[in-house]
């Protein structure tokens, strides 16, 4: 805003340059808006035009298409796995999220009350954990868990499970979707940890001085400190990991596929499934469609409030 | 005795969550007898390089890091240019749509990134750029830049506005503000958002997965996987290959981690 006041004693400016000017801004824009535009925004105008046609291995061949209205939504509705799929993809990001923010919470009040050795340990951990290319984190996950030579299984075993180094995780959806949450939640909770670590020392000391002076328990303190200073980091928090477990696809897919028989298709999986494997792109798009509109629903209130906070920006 | 409760706790959960990076680092370097035991060695007894020698001479392995290379490199530099040429219009000038573009960015950022894989695998293959490495590389930049603007102007934000008003006041162009005053002094900003384009399309597996369907323009995350459904039992090489793939980014990420965590909550704190 500064820029655009002349310098005191310069002489009155021409009136084109002016003009220019206020056009540089949008000419710095472009090229993210153009970008932004070509591969998120179009794709999403697309998604849900593909999902009302006809869209096969045929089109896909020849590019053209037959309006099909609301036959895909219809057809992805009616489905008898509809309603499993549905279960199983909000029960499991219910469990990711609850594991991920219990777990990451109660890590970052630990750092808070770490001595500095014990913390920077826990930080190096994390940031291990953090850091990890998901898909080698996942091939890793495959050798940990390895019926046969796993080390978990061994572990198990010697603690006293019974001989379970034969145990292969994936035979049932109940252990796949175990094994998927362990790795979903061990990669997730570096971020949440340190978020709300973060958040934590921003809280000045002296409230919590007060408070021991009046002789406040340590529930009490979380209840009237900690959680009210804390509410706009944690919604952050909960929001993201509500979006990232919901869309958990790598993870899943390289682990188990989806099956057994299904067993741990989730939307995401189901969406590919159908799309490129089935080779129905428009029931695909509905899928993804429906799944937009389910995410977009439970964080709707997040989203609400990040918009009227605009005000500031 | 809490302070000896809490150090036993933080331990306990330092040897749960290192354990698999410590499994994968021990198992890469493991003679070949060593891995398949049914009972585990945990301790580093016998080193060997093997696995990774193993690694580096598989099929594609070498080919495939090329790819990776080639769309790392090209996507850090144009999302920095772009992001930066973003966040100054932002921070430095009021405009009509100024406010709108950055809800419109955050609103981006929270898009399910797997709803767009079909659009998108329709949208560049009629743009016959399916199966091109520059189809991936427009992709990523386009999944990084809300973040590396977000950040960016954050960052910009911080500098005040006044150095550069002193230079063109010198005489300096607009141009040469942007190059001699604004850059250097908003570099550890482009370091950090350039580190997570960088993670970013190093990791990607998806949309590699999707739009690279010819083996020739695999990227080392679709190597690593099919070699892995490929072969199964080679572990060996396959954790050495796993363990090559992440350090650079574990090396990265080390470094930039707080301005991760400080441009993901930017958005959140304000509200």
């Amino acid at each position: 805003m500064l820029l655009e006041k002349a310098p005191p004693d310069a002489p009155p400016r021409p009136a084109t340059p002016r003009r220019r000017r206020s056009l540089l801004p949008y000419g710095l824009l472009l090229p993210a808006t153009v970008l932004l535009g070509l591969v998120l925004g179009y794709p999403l105008v697309r998604l849900v035009v593909i999902s009302t046609q006809r869209y096969g291995l045929r089109s896909l061949f020849t590019g053209t298409t037959t309006f099909a209205g609301w036959d895909n939504y219809a057809a992805v509705l009616g489905d008898d796995q509809l309603l499993p799929v549905l279960a199983r993809s909000v029960g499991f990001c219910t469990a990711l999220v609850l594991g991920t923010l219990v777990i990451g919470f109660g890590v970052a009040l630990l750092l808070q009350r770490l001595g500095r050795g014990m913390r920077t340990a826990v930080t190096l951990c994390l940031i291990a954990a953090w850091a990890l290319p998901n898909v080698a984190s996942t091939l890793v996950w495959q050798w940990l868990f390895q019926p046969g030579y796993g080390v978990v299984n061994w572990l198990l075993t010697q603690v006293g499970f019974g001989d379970l180094t034969q145990h292969d995780w994936t035979t049932s959806p109940a252990s796949a979707f175990t094994l998927v949450w362990l790795l979903v939640v061990w990669q997730s909770v570096p971020f949440v940890a340190l978020t709300l670590y973060a958040g934590l020392s921003q809280i000045p000391r002296s409230y919590y001085e007060a408070a021991a002076l009046d002789g406040a328990g340590p529930w009490r303190v979380h209840r009237t400190i900690t959680f009210p200073f804390l509410q706009p980091i944690l919604g952050l928090v909960t929001i993201l990991s509500v979006i990232w477990d919901f869309t958990v696809f790598n993870q899943i897919w390289i682990l188990t596929q989806g099956g057994p028989n299904d067993g741990t298709t989730t939307l995401g999986i189901w969406t590919f499934t159908r799309t490129f494997s089935g080779n129905d792109f428009g029931q695909g798009a509905a899928i993804a469609v429906v799944s937009v509109a389910l995410l977009v629903g439970m964080t709707a209130v997040y989203v609400r409030r990040l918009v009227r906070s605009g005000e500031d920006l | 005795m809490r302070r000896i409760g809490r150090n036993v706790a933080a331990a306990l959960f330092c040897l749960v969550w290192i354990f698999p990076v410590y499994w994968m680092v021990l198992t890469a370097f493991k003679p070949a007898g060593k891995i398949l035991q049914p009972t585990p060695q945990f301790l580093p007894v016998d080193i060997t390089l093997d696995n990774f020698a193993d690694a580096l001479a598989k099929p594609g392995f070498a080919h495939d890091l090329a790819n990776s290379v080639v769309v790392v490199v090209a996507v850090v530099a144009l999302s920095i240019v772009v992001a930066f040429l973003a966040a100054t219009a932002l921070t430095r000038f009021r405009f009509f749509g100024r406010r709108s573009f950055l809800i419109g960015v955050l609103v981006l950022q929270m898009v399910p990134v797997p709803a767009l894989v079909i659009p998108l695998f329709l949208g560049l293959k009629s743009a016959h750029l399916l199966d091109t490495l520059f189809g991936l590389i427009l992709t990523y930049v386009a999944l990084v830049l809300p973040f590396t603007i977000w950040t960016l102007r954050g960052f910009l934000h911080g500098i005040p506005v006044e150095l550069e008003e002193a230079a063109m006041v010198d005489g300096a162009t607009r141009a040469r503000v942007m190059r001699s005053v604004l850059l250097p002094l908003v570099l550890p900003g482009l370091i950090a958002t350039s580190v997570f384009a960088f993670i970013t399309a190093w990791n990607d597996f998806l949309f590699a997965y999707v739009i690279m369907k010819d083996s020739s323009g695999y990227t080392l995350p679709v190597w690593l996987v099919s070699f892995s459904t490929s072969t199964g039992t080679d572990y060996g090489g396959l954790i050495a290959a796993s363990t090559l793939f992440a350090l650079p980014v574990v090396i990265f990420f080390a470094l930039v981690q707080r301005h991760l965590v400080e441009g993901m909550t930017a958005g959140a704190v304000k509200g």
